[in-house]
């Protein structure tokens, strides 16, 4: 087991690039998510780092190994597939020995290592059904076994909750989580789903068009995201474009002078802060920053609240705050009320 | 009768014209010729009008016949052989072509000789490989033979001119059955250490086994019952059942043993259809 | 790309070769100079095509051909439409018996209904006095049933990708039974019935060995003209008559691949 690294992975299919100078560079025993809307690359990348796809320039490393020109069949990955891939014709212990005969383990080492994979993922009494006889979440399971099972470098994940219900993506993912714990393997997994993501990785890749826009655990992406596209990617932000005008001063479209948190080049750029930092007030406050609003709507989401504001200069903006903080202020619609908040929790990106 | 149930029926009724054609143009015919096989030849009445099972067991019995039908059977089995063996690499690369273009001209391309005529085709057998044909010509030129090698009128070419026929079939029928197999199970089998070849025999073969044997059964049956191939490619020294057939109905006017043989091909042409078409019926996906 | 990988392309390249390549020889030789058909050719012309055209044979073979393949093409889709468009739109009983009854001409082998198809006319002939064999209409009969299961294939398969909802909200609008048919139900069929009129045409035109029974003096079909020639001669001028067949054949089945995905026919 070792940890794995991209060195500037490209990808290019004709005329556009599908992965562009892609580094990632994966501990030991860590769950990396990919995330990013669909087209923007993850998959691709999973497929380089297994194999199935030959990037244009770039490598993969498992360790100390380079096994960008390895083949697949030589890496010695497990991967889980969208849909599971579960061979139709075998049952589920002839599954999960697959791998095991191709590297002439010995009868006995096999059968002991199948009910070893039987027992972790709890389904030694399915061992001789069908595929199709099997539940989704019970396919996925056979799938983890039958991947694992080989003791892989690392485990890949493509899309691996997609297929599930509601309930039972809840119920996978802490599964599969634990599992991957206690196995102490190095796991990256593909995601379109942003809050999958923050649940159950240790660290998250933002993608979008080919390029990993930002590297970081939940909070890193959430709290000082480094470009718009993460801002608006992971959760509800609020955008107010304008340009840089001092140190930590910035000027926005209709002259108003805000203060922000974060490092940032000069030029022009959008002010973010997310809407539970935002506070709406009558009156302005000191030392944070003030815009005057317009209260649109009011919705009662149960434990929050959310209010739909807009700016002066017609920027839309979104306060949202826990239903029991706010009980006693009862804004209505069209009052100009004032939305409050802190600098610490404002930061320009590009 | 309720409205809508009247209007099936009416409906139905559209059915009627073509149904009487097959009914009368060919299922009674071919009840006709199994009444037929059970009668007995004569050369002044043609037909004695009786029942008797004589034909079948002269059929099968008698050395010539016999002969005839144990060859007819070894040239369809080598045909069926070979066309699996080299219809399943082609069928494998058609099916997993990503590009839709390439895909239907490699299908237009495969069905294409198909449908230009046994009649076209033997010819055109025929001119590769007489003595004088392009085979000959070949051999002779790079000095690989010192006179022209008999190639045509031989087992052998008829085999080689029966799977040009039956080829197309095998690799349609393989192709889309292979189709239905996705492509992540063999990236399974490779992640989990499987060469790519070892992928085709572990993963695909299994599962295209229904293909396989719907492809044989086919190319089994179409073997069994050419004609020109025989005939134009085999020459006077290769017998096989089709050109028996027409033989002895056209030329002898032995219609009952005609007949006999036109039903033993369609009894053998009707188990391996239904046997092919319950082992297709029967796939994974 | 890996020695692997190149011996498999090269190796389905020759096997897609082999298929085609009698038909490119056969198309080369109607061109060669010499009388005897020989390799390598010692030069080329156009005669034998006239001279091809001189033969009686060939030239009745080849109008017998085309005149039952047309007549063959319409009987098939006068009968096959109907029946396909009852069999996908309307559920009467033992719909899929008829379906697969319908289908049966593809499943004989041609000899065999050949010879069935020729005692049954004698038959005919003894007991109703109406001569069947050695006739246009007795042939044309047989070459209708070889057309029909291709209609039937292709009409189902094209009346299947819709659901007969367009039909049901024509009738809520008023058309009658033969208006929905002619506004509705015939543009949906549109590519699938060309591509069944060619389809029929090309099993008609190339038929062999059912017809071989039911022919007679003057009236035999090109195929069998084909077979005939071969059976005492190999020259150019048969090469040259093999080339207008694949011709007519080949131009038929481009054209119906523009109407239908003949990737999808199969």
């Amino acid at each position: 087991m070792s940890g794995v690294t991209l060195k500037r992975l490209n990808k290019t299919f004709g005329e556009l690039p599908a992965v562009d100078g892609v580094s990632i560079d994966i501990r030991e025993g860590e769950l990396i998510a990919l995330l990013g809307p669909s087209g923007c690359g993850k998959t691709t990348t999973l497929r380089m780092v297994a194999g199935f796809v030959e990037p244009s320039s770039g490598s993969v490393h498992f360790g100390e190994r380079d096994v960008t020109r390895v083949p697949v069949h030589h890496r010695n990955v497990g991967m889980v597939f969208q849909g599971y891939a579960l061979f139709p014709h075998l049952s589920v212990a002839k599954n999960i020995e697959f791998g095991l005969k191709v590297r002439r383990w010995d009868r006995t080492r096999v059968q002991k290592r199948v009910d070893e994979m039987l027992e972790w993922v709890q389904l030694g009494r399915f061992s001789e059904r069908r595929p199709r006889d099997l539940s989704g979440g019970q396919q996925q399971r056979v799938a983890v076994a039958r991947a694992m099972a080989i003791h892989p470098d690392v485990l890949l994940l493509d899309e691996p909750f997609s297929a599930l219900d509601a309930k039972l993506r809840l119920q996978m993912r802490s599964e599969i989580r634990e599992l991957q714990r206690e196995a102490g393997i190095t796991s990256v997994f593909v995601t379109h789903d942003q809050e999958e993501a923050m649940a159950i990785a240790d660290r998250i890749g933002v993608m979008n068009h080919g390029k990993l826009e930002q590297l970081g655990s939940a909070q890193d992406l959430y709290l000082r995201p480094a470009s718009r596209f993460v801002a608006g990617f992971i959760g509800k932000c609020n955008v107010l474009e304008g340009r840089i005008a001092g140190t930590r001063q910035f000027e926005t479209k209709s002259g108003q002078q805000l203060q922000y948190s974060n490092e940032h080049a000069a030029g022009s750029g959008a002010l973010c802060f997310r809407p539970e930092h935002g506070e709406l007030v009558r009156a302005a406050r000191a030392d944070a920053n003030n815009i005057s609003v317009t209260l649109k709507a009011v919705t009662y989401l149960g434990a929050d609240t959310e209010y739909e504001l807009v700016a002066d200069n017609g920027e839309r903006l979104l306060v949202m705050a826990a239903s029991s903080s706010v009980a006693g202020a009862a804004f209505k619609a069209g009052e100009r009320l004032v939305l409050s908040w802190r600098s610490q929790d404002s930061f320009v990106v590009d | 009768m309720s409205g809508e149930k009247a209007r099936r029926l009416k409906g139905g009724a559209l059915v009627i014209p073509a149904l009487l054609l097959v009914i009368l143009f060919l299922l009674a015919p071919i009840a006709l010729i199994f009444r037929f096989s059970l009668d007995i030849y004569d050369p002044g009445k043609l037909m004695l009008g009786v029942f008797s099972p004589d034909n079948y067991v002269k059929a099968f019995s008698d050395p010539f016949y016999r002969g005839v039908l144990l060859d007819t059977a070894r040239i369809a089995a080598v045909s069926t052989a070979v066309c699996l063996v080299l219809g399943y690499p082609v069928a494998y690369f058609i099916s997993r072509t990503r590009s839709e273009r390439l895909r239907g001209t490699l299908i237009v391309f495969t069905v294409l000789p198909l449908l230009m005529g046994n009649a076209v085709r033997s010819a055109a057998w025929m001119v590769v490989m007489g003595s004088k044909g392009l085979i000959n010509a070949f051999l002779l030129v790079t000095g690989l033979a010192a006179e022209p090698v008999k190639i045509l009128y031989t087992p052998t070419a008829v085999v080689v001119g029966l799977v040009s026929v039956l080829l197309p079939f095998a690799i349609i029928t393989l192709q889309s059955v292979m189709d239905s197999i996705p492509q992540s199970l063999e990236e399974a089998g490779r992640s989990l250490g499987y060469s790519p070849l070892r992928t085709l025999f572990a993963v695909v073969v299994p599962l295209s086994a229904p293909g396989i044997i719907a492809a044989a059964a086919i190319c089994f049956c179409l073997a069994m019952n050419a004609y020109a191939t025989p005939v134009l490619i085999g020459g006077p020294s290769v017998h096989m059942m089709g050109p028996l057939v027409y033989q002895q109905i056209a030329k002898v006017t032995n219609w009952p043993f005609g007949s006999t043989l036109a039903c033993v091909m369609m009894l053998v042409t009707l188990v391996l259809t239904i046997v092919s078409t319950t082992y297709l019926h029967r796939r994974y996906f | 790309m890996s020695a692997a990988r190149t011996i498999y392309l090269l190796l389905v390249v020759a096997i897609l070769a082999f298929l085609v390549a009698p038909l490119v020889v056969i198309v080369w030789a109607s061109f060669f100079s010499d009388k005897i058909l020989s390799f390598p050719p010692g030069g080329y012309t156009l005669d034998w095509y006239a001279r091809a055209w001189q033969q009686p044979d060939f030239v009745a073979g080849f109008l017998m051909s085309i005149k039952i393949a047309l007549c063959a093409m319409a009987g098939s889709l006068l009968l096959g439409v109907p029946a396909s468009l009852a069999i996908e739109r309307f559920r009467f009983p033992g719909r899929e018996s008829v379906r697969q009854l319908l289908l049966a001409p593809m499943y004989v082998p041609a000899i065999v209904a050949g010879a069935a198809v020729y005692l049954y006319y004698i038959q005919f002939e003894i007991s109703t006095e109406v001569q069947l064999a050695a006739t246009f209409p007795g042939l044309l009969l047989a070459h209708t049933l070889v057309a029909l299961p291709w209609t039937m294939r292709l009409i189902c398969a094209s009346l299947a990708t819709t659901t007969g909802i367009a039909e049901e909200a024509a009738q809520s609008l008023g058309a009658n039974a033969l208006q929905t048919f002619f506004y509705v139900t015939l543009p949906i069929i549109r590519p699938g019935l060309i591509a069944a009129a060619l389809f029929s045409f090309i099993a008609s035109f190339s038929e062999l060995e059912e017809s071989l029974f039911l022919v007679g003096p003057g009236k035999t079909t090109l195929p069998i003209a084909i077979v005939n020639y071969l059976e005492w001669n190999l020259d150019s001028t048969i090469a040259a008559v093999a080339t207008v067949q694949i011709l007519i054949i080949g131009t038929a089945l481009l054209v119906s691949d523009r109407y239908v995905n003949l990737g999808k026919a199969f």
